[in-house]
Parts: C-alpha cells; structure tokens; sequence
C-alpha cells in the first residue's frame, strides 16, 4: 500500500493510538500510517524547546500538521500539547483520550531526544544526564503509568516503546541516550510480565539509523552527527556502511514494524524486541 | 471497548445547519451540563472535527455512525459532545450519554445522571437461524429495511412479526388471519416497540428531522429493529444487529423479508397471513439453486441397471477378487457365474420378471451371490434380517406379497404362503440351464428396503436400478473409487447402508470383505479385520465407529484405511478428536453423510476435517451432484437461508414409493411446488447454509417440550458426548406420570472411561446446558444398547437411575461460596463477586493449578482442569464444587 491509501480492511479500525512525539519524524510517520489503517489518535507533542536540548524540538504547528494528515486519512484526531516529564501534562493527556474516544488501544511512547550527547561518561553534566534520563525512559514509564490502567480495565491493549539500536549496544559519547534506552528496554520486559494476565501487552521497538525525510520533518540524524561534529552527509556514510543492507531505515519501515505490534497479528508477542536496522545488530 | 459499556449508552445526533458557532454552541452545553452534574463542568468541553467534504457524502455517514457508537469511558463524564464540521458549512452534533442521563428539550439541558446502573439483558440463547460468527461477537452491523416501505409504521412492525414468527422465533402467529387484523393488533399492543422474542428487541419512534437516535450504543440482544415514522410522513426502518449472533447476510436477508412483508400487508390488507410470501421470487429462485448440485456425469452414467454395470467390471477384470468371505474368495468370473445360476434357479421357480423375492441370509458370500442373481432375473430383492423379530419378518414377506425367499428354512418355518429355497437348492434347480437374460429397464426396481418408522408399521421403500447407478455416479470420481479399494459388508442387508457397501464396491471393481456378525459385534475382532484385510473404504454409524475409535486407541495393529463414511445418524464431530490425534486427513479421509432410505442411501457429503472437530457443527455438505436440498416450513414454503425447517430432498436419488401404501407415498413424496420435481419429505431438521451445505439438526419429532421449552434431545447428548471421559451417550424423554406432559423429564445414558465419574459428568452437563435441558438423571451403563443396524436402540435402555450424585435443588451454602470467591480473589489480586470470569480477570493455566491445589489442600473436592475452564465464572465454579461436593 501506498501512503495515503486507506486499507481495505483496516488493522486498527475502531481502535484509539496515543503516539507521543507526534509533531514530526517517526512519531508523525507512525500516527499517520495507524491512521490509514483505522485508527483515531490522540497526539502528543511537547510542542516547543526545552533549555538544555541542544536543537529544537516539535512546535504546535508541526503537531497540527501531523493531526491534519491523520485527518485526510479519515481518522479522528485530538491533540495535547504535553510535556512527558510533568505528570500533570501526561494525565491530561490519558484524560483526554478517555473523554474523546472511551479508552486507549494502542500507546506508542516515542518521545525523546538524542541530544545533549556527544561527551564521554564523566563529562555529562547532572543535569543533562536527568534531562536525558526524565525524557528517554522516565517519561515513558510516566505515560504507561497514565495510560495502561484504562487498557487492563478493557482487558486489551499494546504499548509499544520507541528504544533504539542504542538499547542493544552501546555507541561512544552516548552514555545517557545508550543508558536510557537500556532502561527502556528493561522497562518493557518488566511491565510485559506485570500486565500480560490482563491481555495488555508491551513491547519494545529498536529502529536503527532512519533517515530524517524531509515528509516527516525528522531531524534526529541531523543532531546526532552534530553531537559528533561531524557532517550529516559524512555520519549518514558511516551508517550505511556498518549496515549490512547498505542503506538507512526509511521512517515507513518503522512505522510497518510498530503497525504491526499495534495490531491483532502480534497478539501474543509480549516483551520482546523488535529492532529494524538492516542488519546492524547481527554483527 | 466493552460490550457492556456499549449497551450502557445511548446518543442523539443533530443536525446544526451553517454557518456553525461552536463557541456559542459550546457555551450552551457548559452551561446545560453544569446545572446537570457540577462536577463534570470543568471536563466537559466540545469536540470539534473538521471534516474535508460536505454534509451529504457517504463518508460523513460512516463518521456520523462511528461517533454516534462509540461508548464512553464508564469513569469519565457523563456525556460527550462531538461537533462534525463538514465542508459545506453544516455540523452534525453528536452527544452520548449513559442511559441514566435523559436529553431534555430544550435541547441542552440534561436530566440528572442517577448512577444507576440497568442490569445487563438477560443472556438469550443463540439464535438458530443467525448463522453468526462467534468471533465477531460484539460488534454492532447496520442494515437499513430496503424500501418503499409503507407509510405507516404498524404494517413494518406487524411484518417484523410474522417473519419472525415463520424463522422460529417469538410467539407463533395464527396465519388465517388477515393482513388487517396482525397490522391492528400489532399497532395496539407494540405502540412504542417491546421485546419480539429471545434477544430480538423492535424500537418504534417518531423521527426529528435532522435528527438519529440510538437507545442503545449496541444492541441489547441479538439484534434490534429501529421503526422511524417522520415527521414529514414515510416511515424508514433498520436493522441492528451482533454478528456474533447473527451474520451480516442472515441480517440483509431479514431486513429484506420484513419489507418484502410489508409491502404486502399495507397493499392486501383482506389477505390471509398465509398467503403473505416471506421471499421475493427471484430470493426463492436463488435458495433453491443452492440446494441443487448438478450431476457429475451425463444420464448416461446413471441410466443403468446395477447388474449391467456389473458386467462392466466382469468384463474389464474378470480374475480380480470380488469378494471375501467365510475364508475363501470368489473373483469376478466366479462371482458372475455364481450368481448366473441363482437366476437361472429362480426362473426355474417359475419367479417371472418383475417380482419381489425375499432374501434371508446371514453376512455370507451366498448372501452377495444371491442378491445379484435376483436382479439378474429381473427381479428385486427385499432383504430380510433373520435376527429381526419373527412377527416384523411375517409383516414384511406378507407386505412385500413375496412369493419366494431365498434363506434358511428354518428361519421362516411357520410363514405361510411363501416357498422358502436354499441358495443350495437354487442351484441345483438350476442345473445346466442358461440363465435368463431379461431385459430391465433402470427405472425397474432393485429392492424393497423396509424402515421402521418412528411411528406405525415399518414400510417398504421401493428403490429402481438407476438410483444406485446415479448414487455411484455421484461419488466415485470424488471419493477415488477403484479396484485398488477394500471394503467391508459390515451392515446388514437390511439396512440400506448395505446397498452402498455391496454395490459402491462391486461397481467399481474392490474387493469386498463380507464381515460374519460375530466380529461385527466385536470391536476387538473388526479392528483386527480391516488391519489383517488391508480394508481401505469403511462405513459406519457414528455409534459403531466410536467404538472402533476407542479399540483403535488401545491397539497396535496399522490400518490401511483411506476412507471413512459415516451414515445412518447424526455425527457428533468432536468424537473424533482421539482418531485425528493418530491418523492424518490426508491418509484418511472421513466423510459425513447424511442419507435416508427414501433417498436412496446417502445425500450430501461432507467430509471432515480437524478444523470441524475444534469448531463443532452439524455440517453435512451440499447435496451429492444429482440429489437437491431444500428446507421448507410445515405448509411447504421454502424457508430462507438459515432459517430451520424441514429438509426435503429431490433429484436422482428420491425412490419410487413406499410399497402399497399410496396414502403414506402421496403423503411423504410430493410433488415439488417450485418445480423441482418430486420431493422427499425427509421429517428431519435442517437448515440450509449460504455455501449451499446443510446442517442437519435431528430429527423433527426428536424436539421435545418440557415445561415449555423446546428441546432437542440429540443436543443434549452431543453435550454430554463433549465430556472427553465420554464415550457414548443418548438422552431420552420419560414421564414419571405416563401421558401427563407436566411430569415429563430428560434421563441421560453415559458409557465413561474410568476415572471419570457420573458427577463430573453432571457438572459438565451443568456447566453447558441451561437448567430446564440438564438431565434428570445420568445412568452410567457399561454400553450404549444398538439396534441391529447400528443405531441406538432407545427401547434398550433399562430404568433410569436415581439417587446420590443426582443433581437436586441445592440451598445456599454461603460458607462454600465465600472460600471459593476469596481463594480466586487471592490468587487474581482483585475482589471477586459471582458474576466474574476468572480468565477475565486475568486468571491463566498456572492460577488455574494454584487453585486447584489449594482446594485439595483445604480438603474441597477434586474438579479436572477441564472443568474448571468449562465453568469459569465464579457461580457456575461454585456450582460445580457443590455437586463435587455432594
């Protein structure tokens, strides 16, 4: 199927997804492709910069224009501007998406960010190993915990957190980031266990290098080769080089991934870990 | 989303034309909704969606009906206000509340939300003719009544009814009646709807323009009609509908009766109900070309005599073995020859073409010998089973008005009027002389089979010569049948599966294994036959294969068998899960057939398949290419897809008549209103699937009423047969006051495999049957008695037991109720109250264990995993402890 084709037997029909990191990048793709098939979205987004990312992140606009193409998919859309680090902000969001659509089916917890990086352990300041931290894994734990109980009451569900290839191995200077996503991973596996009786299920989903597509308006390549300093053409070489498919990830091969996770083919496939990275982790 | 939560909510769609102010329209509901329930005011706020296309377009409904279903969170507001803008500058508004919330006009002001919660419906039992899908249950289908319906509501209603009532549910209508009278009486008793049966629910309501209303976010039950009368005059009506209960195509077709209906009770109001057609003609049209499979093989192939196609096989292989039997063998030369001389014998009798000649033999080769020389002689044959009772072996010889039969004389001494020969003597009658070689027509007859009917006098079924020849033109492609095949004589030459046996086998070249009586009544012995016989097609009752099941579990001995035929009675598929467990589909191929003597043997064909066994059903197949199904109320309408009634078969197989009984003949095989020919009226219960399969569903007279409910007694004995310690079953009705339909009661018959005991079977009946069809009483007996024919033989079954292990009305036992619900309480971390699921409170296979354990622990009975699953709610657990317990 090609974007903007709705299916013809929608996976996710009359299902709600809650996507965090909505604005732009894999967020967006996701939300966009749930969307297509059948799914209504709540979209979060933080919608605007934070002191101490080094880059800016999503804007309420970039949020609209993610809502506006779900919307040409035919979905039904909310969106909340929410930051993943005020509990207040993530409760209003669950709240939102109760009052809207009568429950949550499908959570995807992609909010993050790649930067500050670029230092090696002893150098990362304390706040911006909290920054990190609070964002790449506290914040997902922080939706889950806001999202999931209406999930076990429906006795369904699937949760599906956005880690990386950076949950797999570790990669030089990226202490918080590797460690967050380690976390995150370790967060899924055990939150499977506590929620499987309840049929609500979580998973852990490991992209590699994806290309920032200028559809979705990611950026996250672009900053982790900053962090680097070195340039994106140059970064985005080496990637495809260490990749044994010998190209990036496209946003749409993650968002196939996380689609499927979200339905009904995956309905006993629980705290694993799904990576698509062409290959980059078999080494 | 829940079901329940669904059924909980109700919505109200209005139209806003443009330009729309959402701010005012927002500020109204505040202000509505915070006089209503002030602790929501703060959450309740509008939902605007911006939508590209205009009001009228097809995708506006679908967002409409997506919005106007979707429940609420049961700890959220009361209420939700959606606001669809469309592009040509109208709005819908959409608002769903719990149904304890009323909206008031004007339209923003709310009744109180009153908390309180309506009991869920009552569980109604599945319907019957819904066809629906389990695994869609609890999704909601739309159908809308095709129009022009009339313009006023009580003919669409009244339709309803009767339509209803010809499907089987709801109360019986008296079809004398007048179109006039049901739309009266309907307009006054269902003024504002009512409950129309078992989960069928009709809604009749004055329609707001601009405006669509649902009671219910789902339907309460199966399905529900919503009647809408417009202000501006019309009336428009639609179906809502659970496809778990009922499939979309059984709902279209509904929809389709009612309007069809309809029409005519507003256009005939003088019209008696009974000529109210429920179909269109071109409906009717496709349901009977359902039934039809068309023959497989040009009339040439079925215009044959059996003994002609016979020849065929002697002359293509004249030294293959025909036949073993009693330790030796005959080939075909030898078996043609053999039987040449019994025609011979018989002309030499003096038995003219044209006759009937009685046959009484034991299972032996003069027994296959004799059978094809009376056709040879242009006679038919009436076979006579030398174990039925004499008095039944005098009625058939004076029935039949056979001059002649070939048996043991001793066997017959004391019949008058009838010559009894040897097959022994035949041949010496015969000496040297040719045997005669009359012409026969194929419609002559072949043989007289005499059935018992399940009232009166058995009758004999007169079946001609290109029946057979039709029945193995129908089969023998799709079933492979060759001389590589074995096959076993196993059934008696009395009961017509013997014809397709003797004759399914020599007309295409096997060899047939004539089984002696005693190792037909020795599991054991017959297991040991088809393994040293190398025997490749069998035929059996579900009854008698059973058996060969359980011996074939116990026994080493490797089968060669590559076909199984069932016929006689209904299969209960699930009975087969131990033999798929040992022998693959694709060695063994089983087949379900459902035949009638009067239909010459079998009908449809179904063939079986572990999927079939997990799923359960009573899926016969599509009638066999020649033969035609149809399923037709008790006036003789055809009844629509789905619908049950009573099959009826056409085509090649129906017999000519019953023998000197005009009245039964005219009676039973009529002439086809549709034009289909001559039909059989076969008694039995079916319905008819939109593939064209049947599913048979007992017998009609085997439906029981007890204390007002209709029972099929076959149910209940697929029930118990599903206990998997269960090896036979048969339930009957009994009064402990003969004739006084008050006392009549169900007593149940079980063959278990130990260590099962009658209890666990109980619980299980319990556990799946409601209370009204649970017997009142389990026997266990060490074999399901069978008739000759391999049937259960009911007459057989001693006197019920009675007394310990019984179930009998239970006081509360709070102490019991209150251990078991905090021993799942413990183990599923929640509270527990009677009405919950265990598996849905997230309970799973090692909780299940940890119960189990902690019972025998605190000395509570023993319960099998199995039935803890059957019985997963907390009430039916309970029970099932209770009667562990006693």
């Amino acid at each position: 199927m090609t974007a903007g084709e709705r299916s013809a037997r929608p996976l996710l029909r009359g299902r709600t997804a809650l996507v965090t990191g909505a604005a732009r990048g894999l967020g967006r793709t996701c939300a966009v492709r749930f969307a297509e098939e059948g799914a209504d979205l709540v979209l979060v987004d933080v919608c605007g910069d934070l002191a101490g990312v080094p880059y800016p992140l999503g804007s309420g606009g970039q949020l609209e224009q993610t809502a506006k193409l779900c919307r040409e998919q035919g979905a039904a859309v909310v969106t909340v501007a929410a930051d993943v680090r005020r509990p207040e902000d993530v409760e209003e969001a669950a709240r939102q998406a109760l009052d809207r659509f009568g429950g949550v089916d499908v959570l995807l917890n992609n909010a993050g960010i790649a930067a500050p990086s670029g230092k090696a352990v002893h150098e990362i300041a304390e706040d911006e190993w909290d920054l990190m931290v609070g964002i790449d894994l506290t914040g997902a734990w922080r939706t889950m915990k806001a999202v999931v109980p209406a999930m076990v009451e429906q006795r369904s569900g699937s949760v599906i957190n956005v880690a990386s290839t950076a949950g797999l191995v570790g990669y030089r200077h990226f202490a918080g980031y590797v460690a967050a996503k380690h976390g995150l991973i370790g967060l899924t596996k055990a939150a499977a266990l506590d929620y499987a009786p309840f049929r609500v299920r979580v998973n852990a989903l490991c992209p590699g290098s994806v290309r920032d597509d200028p559809l979705s308006e990611g950026r996250m390549l672009a900053e982790i080769a900053r962090s680097l300093d070195v340039d994106v053409d140059e970064h985005e070489e080496i990637f495809v080089q260490s990749q044994p498919m010998n190209s990036l990830m496209e946003p749409r091969d993650i968002a196939g991934a996380a689609l499927w996770l979200a339905g009904d083919d995956s309905r006993q496939v629980t705290g694993t870990t799904l990576t698509v990275d062409g290959g980059f982790s078999a080494r | 989303m829940s079901r329940s939560q669904a059924r909980s909510c109700h919505s109200l769609v209005v139209r806003v034309p443009g330009p729309v102010d959402a701010a005012a329209l927002e500020g109204r509901l505040r202000a509505g909704a915070a006089g209503a329930w002030p602790q929501w005011a703060a959450r309740l706020r509008l939902w605007e969606e911006t939508l590209p296309h205009g009001a009228d377009r097809p995708a506006a409904r679908d967002r409409v009906a997506a919005e106007s279903e979707r429940p609420l969170h049961a700890d959220g507001p009361p209420l939700r206000a959606v606001l669809l803008r469309y592009a040509d500058g109208d709005a819908d508004l959409v608002l769903v509340a719990r149904r304890s919330v009323t909206f008031d006009e004007p339209r923003f002001t709310f009744g109180r939300d009153t908390g309180a919660t309506e009991p869920g419906p009552a569980p109604s039992e599945p319907l019957e003719w819904g066809l629906g899908d389990p695994g869609r249950r609890g999704r909601t289908g739309e159908v809308r009544l095709p129009g022009p319906l009339p313009g006023d509501p009580a003919p669409v209603a009244g339709a309803i009814r009767l339509v209803l009532s010809r499907y089987g549910t709801g109360r019986p209508l008296d079809e004398s009646r007048t179109a006039r009278e049901l739309v009266g009486e309907t307009a006054e008793a269902f003024a504002d709807g009512g409950q129309l049966g078992p989960g069928i629910a009709l809604h009749l309501e004055a329609a707001r323009p601009g405006e669509r209303r649902l009671p219910r976010l789902a339907p309460a039950g199966a399905a529900e009609f919503h009647v809408l009368r417009h202000a501006e005059g019309g009336v428009t009506a639609s179906l809502r509908h659970d496809p778990g209960e009922m499939s979309p195509l059984v709902a279209e077709r509904l929809a389709g009766h009612v309007a069809h209906v309809a029409q005519q009770l507003a256009d005939h109001p003088d019209r008696p109900l009974d000529a109210v057609e429920t179909m269109t003609a071109d409906e009717s049209a496709e349901v009977l070309r359902l039934g039809v499979t068309p023959p497989a093989t040009g009339p040439e192939a079925m215009d044959r005599t059996v003994h002609g196609l016979f020849a065929d096989v002697v002359r293509e292989r004249p030294d293959a073995v025909a036949l073993t039997a009693g330790g030796g063998e005959l080939t075909y030369a030898e078996l043609d020859e053999r039987s040449d001389r019994a025609a011979a014998g018989l002309a030499a009798l003096g038995v003219a073409p044209g006759s009937l000649v009685g046959v009484a033999l034991e299972r032996d080769a003069d027994l296959v010998v004799t059978l094809l020389g009376v056709l040879k002689a242009g006679c038919a044959y009436v076979p006579m089973d030398l174990r039925y009772p004499r008095e039944r072996l005098r009625y058939t010889v004076e029935n039949a008005g056979v001059g002649v039969v070939v048996g043991a004389a001793d066997g017959l001494a004391g019949i008058d009027g009838v010559r009894v020969v040897t097959p022994d003597e035949l041949r010496s009658l015969a000496g040297e002389a040719a045997a005669p070689v009359p012409s026969v027509d194929p419609a002559a007859t072949a043989y007289v089979i005499y059935t018992s009917g399940s009232t009166g006098r058995p009758k004999g079924v007169v079946v001609p010569h290109r029946n057979v020849a039709a029945l193995l033109a129908a089969t023998r492609e799709d079933f492979g049948l060759g001389p590589d095949d074995v096959w076993t004589l196993f059934h008696s030459s009395a009961f017509d599966f013997s014809v397709w046996e003797i004759w399914g086998c020599l007309l295409t070249g096997g060899r047939l294994v004539v089984v002696d009586y005693w190792v037909t009544r020795d599991t054991d012995l017959f297991h040991e036959l088809l393994a040293e016989e190398r025997v490749t097609v069998l035929n059996q009752t579900p009854s008698a294969f059973a058996q060969i099941v359980e011996a074939d579990r116990r026994r080493s001995a490797a089968l060669s068998l590559r076909l199984v035929v069932f016929g006689g009675e209904p299969l209960d598929v699930r009975m087969l899960a131990p033999w798929f467990a040992r022998h693959s589909p694709s060695d063994c191929r089983l087949v379900n057939m459902f035949g009638i003597t009067e239909t010459t043997v079998h009908v449809t064909a179904h063939t079986v398949t572990p999927a079939d066994v997990l799923a359960g059903g009573r899926r016969v197949g599509p009638a066999l290419p020649g033969w035609t199904l149809s399923v037709r109320d008790p006036r003789g309408r055809l009844l629509p897809l789905g619908v049950p009634g009573e099959i009826c078969v056409g085509g090649a197989g129906v017999a000519d008549h019953y023998l000197g009984q005009p009245g039964l003949t005219a009676e039973r095989f009529v002439d086809d209103p549709y034009g289909g020919g001559r039909v059989y009226r076969s008694g039995d219960r079916g319905r008819l699937r939109p593939d064209g399969a049947l599913d048979h569903l007992g017998r009609l007279d085997s439906q029981v009423k007890v204390r007002g409910h209709r029972i099929e007694l076959d149910e209940i004995r697929n029930v118990l047969l599903a206990h998997p310690a269960v090896t036979g079953a048969v339930a009957v009705l009994n009064h402990d006051v003969p004739g006084d339909a008050a006392t009549a009661r169900i007593d149940a018959y079980v063959t278990l495999r130990p260590p099962a005991t009658l209890a666990d079977v109980l619980s299980h009946a319990r556990g799946v049957l409601p209370g009204y069809m649970v017997p009142a009483s389990v026997t266990e007996l060490p074999r399901i008695p069978l008739t000759i024919n391999g049937k259960v033989d009911t007459a057989g079954l001693p006197a019920p037991r009675t007394g310990p292990g019984q179930p009998a009305a239970q006081g509360a036992d709070e102490g019991l109720t209150e251990r078991i619900l905090r021993m799942w309480g413990n183990a599923l971390n929640t509270e527990v109250t009677l009405k919950d699921n265990f598996f849905e409170l997230g309970g799973n296979s090692l909780l299940v264990i940890r119960i189990l354990r902690e019972m025998r622990e605190q000395g509570l009975p023993r319960v099998a995993t199995q039935d803890f699953y059957r019985n997963s709610t907390a009430d039916r657990f309970v029970e099932l402890v209770r009667v562990a317990q006693a």
